[in-house]
């Protein structure tokens, strides 16, 4: 019996190859968008009204084509991120419309959140970037609310940013606002997320923001996933399959616009709860098909995403808790490369909460040092020490360990590493109360990063002009 | 075959052995109304508590749902029209620049399974083609979904627009951002947050 769930039989990855190019060959994917339906026809591809159909030979080039790896600028040079290889990147919570208080209450998110969550990522030590929809306001027209969220992460923050993949106005918006900040856009400046419609399907808007990226040569997350037993097989191995070729031909039409074009190869599937009919993000089958991904964008050597922290849960409590871990460690060991959804979200990721994007950061700082190799440098190995001290060794006393205590370890900032008696003293001991502390602390300590007044200005007038039309 | 084997088979799914049962009775000169009331609609009944006691599952409910489906479809053409044949229709979508549908489905099918005619529009439907439905099929009730806060306007706007056409259509909506109060705010006729209450819903306000 095989029990890895990690590492996947080659004949398995062959199958799931196999049976996604017989789906695309056969069934085909539904582009219901004009001009993508002709750039296929201008390459020679099989269609029939919406759909088209692939030949082996279009995703075998188009997979070759693909990056193993690829950087993206940030505003601050220093925190610019590489994707793929043996690097980790992490963003928060990506779309959610509700704020969970630490009361229980759910209220709407409004543009004030935008600006608290760009705070809490600016000042974040394990965050890599902001995603492009970390909560959805409610306060800001719906068509150009992608501009306030845009304009704040680049002025908060001078981290990566992403793209806003919610229409085609929406991702130009994005690039002309990064064509402000960089003189040259022609190398990747953010990068943007693209779902698929399951089963074996494109929305027209998600289609248009492939296009638009890629023609603009900025990176792209294709993501397909079932709902299994709704939208694909009940069974992993018969949605996965849906999900793959789906990914497969969406980074297909990205390389027909603009050969090379970097993407990050994602496919996900999640339960429906057969009692309910509910969404059940946070499961073993979920994380499943987080080390299944991995396997397969080893397979065809392109990065690869997963979710995050994600969890059913509605409070700081311990279902949360192991909820998260579990998805975000399974996405760790299973080496992904891109992690959305990592910091702060609720219930399915129906809401982000301040508390828990606190208490996910331990979580994310824990992955990962987790991840990082063991050091095995001579300092290391350290062993004229070792040799020096034989048996009778404090290697408290030691230089060498005076050099490293603080590094040396993960230190978390939320759990606790207490004796007993200190933890009934401590003040508040409820972890949500700590995380609110904690999060007081990060909010005044924040400061606005440097940016170019005259950038500034531009960016804001940019915004202002659009939304005036 | 009696009456209790029909409700039998529509409990475990058995559709042949439904429309054969209905049939058989049928032949035998049982009463219409209590094929149709006992056996079909006593049936999908325990199967609707059944699932609310977490006993029964979506799928199972579902094929049940059909099961009791295959017996109506043979008593169609004895049923008088004001009777059951005509419980009502109800036309149901995804609202306008929303793609989101596996929640809808989940309440068209199971709407269907209570025996109400359904008309299901798809996903990104625009407030016109809603009022269009509603008065080529003479619905009795409206159900819109949407799973996005930024579809909620469009959302808002499809109920205003069927209020103004006039037409005698209830309408319910739901959805994982859509709440109650603002169902309330948008002049909806009803709100409800699943599958199973939104038959509820649909069997009261088609009873009015
Ligand atoms: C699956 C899913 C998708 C799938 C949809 C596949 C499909 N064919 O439907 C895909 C991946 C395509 C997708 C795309 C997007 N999604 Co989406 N999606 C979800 C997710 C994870 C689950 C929805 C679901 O299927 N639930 C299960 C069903 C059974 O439940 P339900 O829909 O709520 O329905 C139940 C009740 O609400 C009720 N009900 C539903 N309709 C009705 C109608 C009536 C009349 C009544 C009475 C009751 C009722 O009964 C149902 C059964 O019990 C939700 C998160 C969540 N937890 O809800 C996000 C979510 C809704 N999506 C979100 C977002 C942001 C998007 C995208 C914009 C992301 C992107 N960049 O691509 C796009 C938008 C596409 C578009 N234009 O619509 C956000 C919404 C944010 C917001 N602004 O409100 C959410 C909350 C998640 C998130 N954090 O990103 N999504």
């Amino acid at each position: 019996m095989n029990r890895a769930i990690i590492n996947f039989d080659q004949k398995i990855l062959d199958t799931i190859h196999k049976h996604s190019l017989e789906l695309l060959h056969d069934t085909g994917i539904r582009f219901p968008n004009e001009k993508a339906l002709g750039i296929f026809k201008k390459h020679g591809f099989r269609t029939d009204g919406e759909m088209v159909f692939f030949e082996e030979k279009d995703i075998r080039k188009t997979m070759e084509a693909v990056p193993s790896a690829f950087s993206i600028k940030a505003r601050n040079p220093e925190k610019s991120i590489r994707i793929g290889e043996d690097n980790y990147v992490m963003a928060p919570g990506y779309g959610p419309p509700f704020i969970i208080e630490p009361s229980g209450e759910k209220r709407d998110a409004t543009m004030t959140d935008v600006e608290k969550f760009c705070k809490l990522v600016q000042t974040s030590k394990y965050l890599d970037f902001n995603s492009s929809i970390v909560v959805q306001p409610n306060d800001v027209p719906v068509e150009t609310a992608h501009l306030d969220i845009l304009l704040a992460t680049m002025i908060l923050t001078d981290k990566p940013i992403m793209g806003s993949s919610v229409s085609e106005t929406a991702a130009r918006d994005s690039l002309k606002l990064a064509e402000i900040i960089w003189d040259n856009t022609d190398e990747p400046v953010m990068i943007s997320l693209v779902d698929s419609l399951s089963p074996l399907q494109y929305a027209s808007e998600m289609i248009d923001s492939i296009m638009v990226f890629a023609q603009a040569g900025q990176p792209l997350i294709i993501h397909s996933a079932c709902t299994l037993g709704a939208s694909g097989p009940i069974t992993v191995a018969g949605s996965l399959v849906i999900s793959n070729a789906t990914t497969l031909a969406g980074i297909c039409l990205a390389n027909l616009v603009n050969p090379g074009t970097p993407v990050v190869y994602g496919l996900g599937g999640t339960p429906m709860e057969m009692k309910t009919g509910g969404y059940i993000n946070a499961s073993p089958e979920d994380a499943k098909h987080i080390a299944i991904v991995t396997a397969m964008g080893r397979y065809y050597n392109i990065p690869c995403r997963s979710q995050g922290a994600l969890n059913e849960s509605f409070c700081l409590d311990y279902q949360a808790g192991m909820e998260s871990a579990v998805m975000l460690t399974t996405a760790a060991l299973s080496g992904v490369h891109l992690s959305l959804h990592a910091c702060g979200t609720y219930g399915s990721m129906v809401a982000m909460s301040y508390e828990k994007f606190i208490a996910d950061e331990d979580l994310c700082g824990a992955m990962k040092k987790l991840m990082k190799p063991v050091e095995f440098t001579d300092d290391a190995f350290a062993m004229d020490l070792i040799r020096e001290l034989g048996t009778s060794g404090n290697y408290l006393m030691e230089m060498h360990t005076m050099k490293r205590c603080r590094d040396e370890f993960f230190i978390p900032d939320l759990s606790i590493r207490a004796m007993h008696n200190k933890w009934l003293e401590m003040e508040p001991r409820d972890i949500t109360q700590r995380a609110g502390k904690l999060l007081e602390k990060r909010l005044a300590e924040y400061e606005k990063p440097d940016i170019d007044p005259d950038v500034e200005k531009r960016l804001v007038q940019y915004v202002n002009k659009r939304k005036k039309v | 075959m009696a009456i209790e084997d029909i409700f039998e088979a529509v409990l475990t799914f058995n559709k042949v052995a439904v429309a054969e049962g209905v049939k058989a009775e049928l032949d035998a000169g049982t009463e219409i109304d209590s094929i149709l009331n006992e056996a079909l609609i006593g049936a999908l009944d325990v199967v609707g508590k059944k699932f609310s006691e977490g006993e029964m599952f979506v799928p199972e409910m579902l094929q049940a749902a059909k099961a009791m489906k295959a017996g109506l479809e043979v008593l169609k053409p004895y049923l008088r029209s004001e009777s059951v044949a005509s419980k009502g229709t109800v036309i149901i979508g995804t609202v306008k620049g929303d793609q989101h549908d596996i929640g809808k489905n989940l309440v068209a099918m199971m709407i269907e399974g209570a025996g109400f005619e359904v008309v299901d529009m798809g996903v990104n439907v625009d407030a016109d083609r809603f009022v269009k439905a509603v008065s080529e099929h003479n619905a009795g009730v409206l159900c819109l979904s949407a799973l996005l806060t930024t579809t909620m306007p469009a959302m808002e706007n499809a109920v205003a627009v069927i209020k103004k056409s006039g037409l005698a259509v209830k309408t319910i909506i739901g959805g994982a951002p859509v709440t109650v109060t603002f169902a309330d705010q948008v002049g909806a006729d009803g709100y409800s947050d699943d599958a199973p209450s939104a038959v509820e819903l649909v069997r009261k306000l088609m009873a009015t």
